[in-house]
């Protein structure tokens, strides 16, 4: 087991590399130039144009604007942004415990409805059930997220009042951030009514958002299914008198989760697209619409820096997804 | 009172006006302690017959019969949850392929152990001694250690040896071996057919053996049941279907055994195929194949009868001498082989 997993990390350095050399090189690949951006309309005189130039290392030959900006990386320092001139890091920290709220919010509604669809369908497969939660599926998958947002709060917030519009939590409450995540917060913090709020908030976006991975996890889930109940082993396990749901949920599900799961790591960079539209619909302060703001105002140490570390955690869901592949499938494990 | 009585046993796919019929009336009946073996080329429903037994076909297939009796219980007429009782309890199955009959996601103790648990119940000790039991029944060597094996780590043989000691954990009454040793090969071919035989003459079990391989049934079976494309073509006891065979479908099969052949350089072979759902001859299933077939053969279908003691399925059973009886003169029509 140790060894599998030092080779799964040793995968990851490589794309690890590949990907700050991407976020590094962007800065120079938008045709615009970061200082003149800075300065704005007004313009910059020469003389001071190279001093920024200097102080921010534009002067220096690329590859060694690399290796200052990995070297910064390494030690915890995206840079500073143009705009609020805080560290970018420290802005991420901040707001990232509410992308998370909600992109783990979302995967677990697309799990928790996504998987038990797909069985569904599997084992009624053929019959009218089947078919309608795969054109369930297949609508929720070709929904675009914004469009598909905005119906909901038309219909729930609007029409209905059942749920609150945007933000994470009402205007009547003030709660200190402890963890960042409001759900964990506002239970520490006691206050009655605000846990309520908070979930009454994540609702709607939840849904928004989970709804391509559930639609995915769905349809994987079937076929995967549908391969795995053709098994021998399937036949056998039946052949031993067990409940049809003992060998559905036992001895099928287990094997037709192995490819689902790895579906349920990709899903993860797609939920964090999803979140950018999501948070800036449903005005979340979050990763996503904090880099949506961003580019607005070409604040490019912040845009890299979300993208980067947007990138790592992507890698580092993965790389765990890879891991529960080991521990799910015994053959992974023992590979040598 | 027989242990399993088969009585007309059909099984059908296919759209309901137009059915396929993957086993045709098919009775058989067998005793405890008794083997009997199913022989016939692939497709000819020996399988489908014995999954029809376990209740393991599903829709859309069709099981019909009018009768399937386990121990003077109707199978067929149960609920379902009486009848899993019995399933891997009192009635066991070992698969064709070994290396696709375990859940490759559990080890080989978890796989045993869930059969007892389900039937006998019993604290997780007893269970795990039990399978060591097992393990050391069917000749695993070093058990202890192949208990948390996964079945990725075993080989055919090895992977068959816990199949049987997974359908054999609830002590069943009757065995049925789907080709056991098919994905074998020969060495531990024998070494399988030896141990099932050893654990049948042990428990006295009733031992359904389904096979191609007519020379593995001659040593291993009391009676011989030979069917073709879903039908029953000849039964009787074993040795007197391998001295005198009354059905040309049996003679040809006997001929077509290497050890058999005398002489002839050249091994004789039964030409053509079994016939599928869509090239069903109108007459005997058999004609398009069959040596001594003529009009009446391919025009209308024969029904099961006794002769001499033995069930044969056809117009013309074969005499002492290997010779059609009743055939006129010499009116062959496929003079095929």
């Amino acid at each position: 087991m140790l060894g599998f997993l030092l080779r799964r990390l040793g995968d990851v350095i490589p794309t690890f590399f590949g990907v700050t050399i991407l976020v590094f090189l962007m800065i120079h690949l938008i045709p615009s130039d970061p200082i003149q951006m800075m300065a704005g309309e007004r313009g910059v005189d020469p003389a001071r144009y190279a001093e920024l130039q200097k102080e921010f290392g534009f002067d220096k030959p690329l590859v060694v604007q690399y290796f200052n900006y990995l070297g910064g990386v390494l030690q915890g320092d995206l840079g500073k942004s143009f705009v609020t001139k805080r560290p970018v890091i420290e802005e991420f920290t901040t707001l990232f415990p509410a992308t998370i709220e909600l992109s783990v919010m979302g995967i677990l509604f697309a799990i928790i409805i996504g998987l038990p669809l797909g069985v569904i369908a599997a084992i009624n497969r053929g019959k009218w059930l089947d078919h309608l939660t795969m054109s369930l599926s297949l609508t929720g998958y070709s929904m675009p997220i914004f469009w598909w947002a905005l119906l909901l709060i038309m219909f729930f917030s609007t029409t209905l009042g059942w749920t609150p519009v945007s933000g994470r939590l009402s205007v009547f409450y003030y709660i200190e951030p402890t963890t960042g995540f409001m759900l964990i917060d506002t239970l520490l913090s006691g206050e009655k009514g605000a846990f309520t709020s908070a979930l009454s908030h994540l609702i709607l976006p939840t849904i928004a958002l989970g709804t391509i991975p559930m639609a995915v996890i769905a349809r994987m889930t079937r076929s995967s299914m549908l391969e795995v109940l053709g098994e021998e082993y399937i036949r056998v396990a039946r052949a031993k008198g067990l409940t049809p749901m003992r060998v559905i949920m036992v001895h099928a599900l287990r094997n037709a989760l192995i490819p689902v799961i790895t579906v349920i790591g990709l899903q993860v960079g797609v939920l964090f697209a999803g979140a950018i539209l999501t948070e800036t619909i449903f005005s979340w302060p979050g990763i996503g619409k904090w880099i949506v703001e961003a580019l607005n105002r070409r604040d490019y140490p912040t845009i890299q820096g979300g993208i980067l570390m947007i990138a790592f955690v992507v890698m580092g869901v993965n790389l765990f997804v890879d891991l529960m592949y080991g521990v799910i499938n015994p053959r992974i494990r023992h590979k040598r | 009172m027989a242990l399993l009585e088969v009585k007309n046993l059909t099984v059908e796919f296919g759209s309901e006006d137009k059915p396929f019929r993957a086993v045709d009336s098919v009775s058989y009946s067998v005793d405890r302690g008794e083997v009997l073996g199913i022989v016939g080329e692939s497709g000819s429903g020996k399988s489908v017959s014995s999954l029809a037994i376990m209740g393991l076909i599903d829709f859309p297939g069709r099981v019909t019969a009018d009768s399937l009796t386990f121990d003077g219980q109707d199978l067929l007429k149960m609920p379902a949850k009486k009848r899993r009782a019995i399933t891997g309890k009192d009635i066991a199955m070992i698969f064709q392929d070994p290396m696709s009959a375990l859940n490759p996601c559990f080890t080989v103790e978890a796989q045993i152990m869930e059969a007892l648990k389900v039937h006998e119940g019993g604290n997780k000790k007893q269970r795990r001694e039990r399978t060591l039991d097992l393990l050391n029944q069917v000749g695993i060597p070093d058990p202890k250690s192949r208990m948390t094996a996964y079945p990725h780590q075993l080989s055919g043989g090895m992977s068959q040896r816990i199949v049987i000691a997974m359908a054999i954990a609830c002590q069943p009454r009757l065995l049925i071996a789907d080709e056991p040793t098919t994905a074998l090969d020969v060495t531990i071919q024998a070494q399988i057919i030896d141990l099932l035989l050893k654990l049948q003459d042990d428990s006295d079990m009733g031992l359904l053996l389904i096979t191609h391989d007519l020379a593995l049934v001659s040593e291993a079976a009391n009676r011989i049941q030979v069917m073709y494309a879903g039908q029953l073509f000849e039964s009787g006891p074993a040795d007197s279907i391998f001295a005198a065979p009354r059905h040309p479908y049996t003679q040809a099969l006997l001929e077509a055994l290497p050890e058999r052949s005398t002489g002839n350089d050249r091994l004789s072979t039964i030409p053509g195929v079994v016939p599928g759902q869509y090239d069903r001859p109108k007459g005997c299933l058999l004609a398009p194949r069959c040596r001594y077939a003529n009009d009446h053969c391919i025009q209308d279908r024969p029904e099961v009868t006794d002769f001499n003691g033995r069930d044969v399925r056809c117009f013309y059973p074969l005499n002492d001498q290997g010779q059609p009886t009743g055939q006129t003169t010499g009116q062959t029509a496929g003079e095929t082989v």
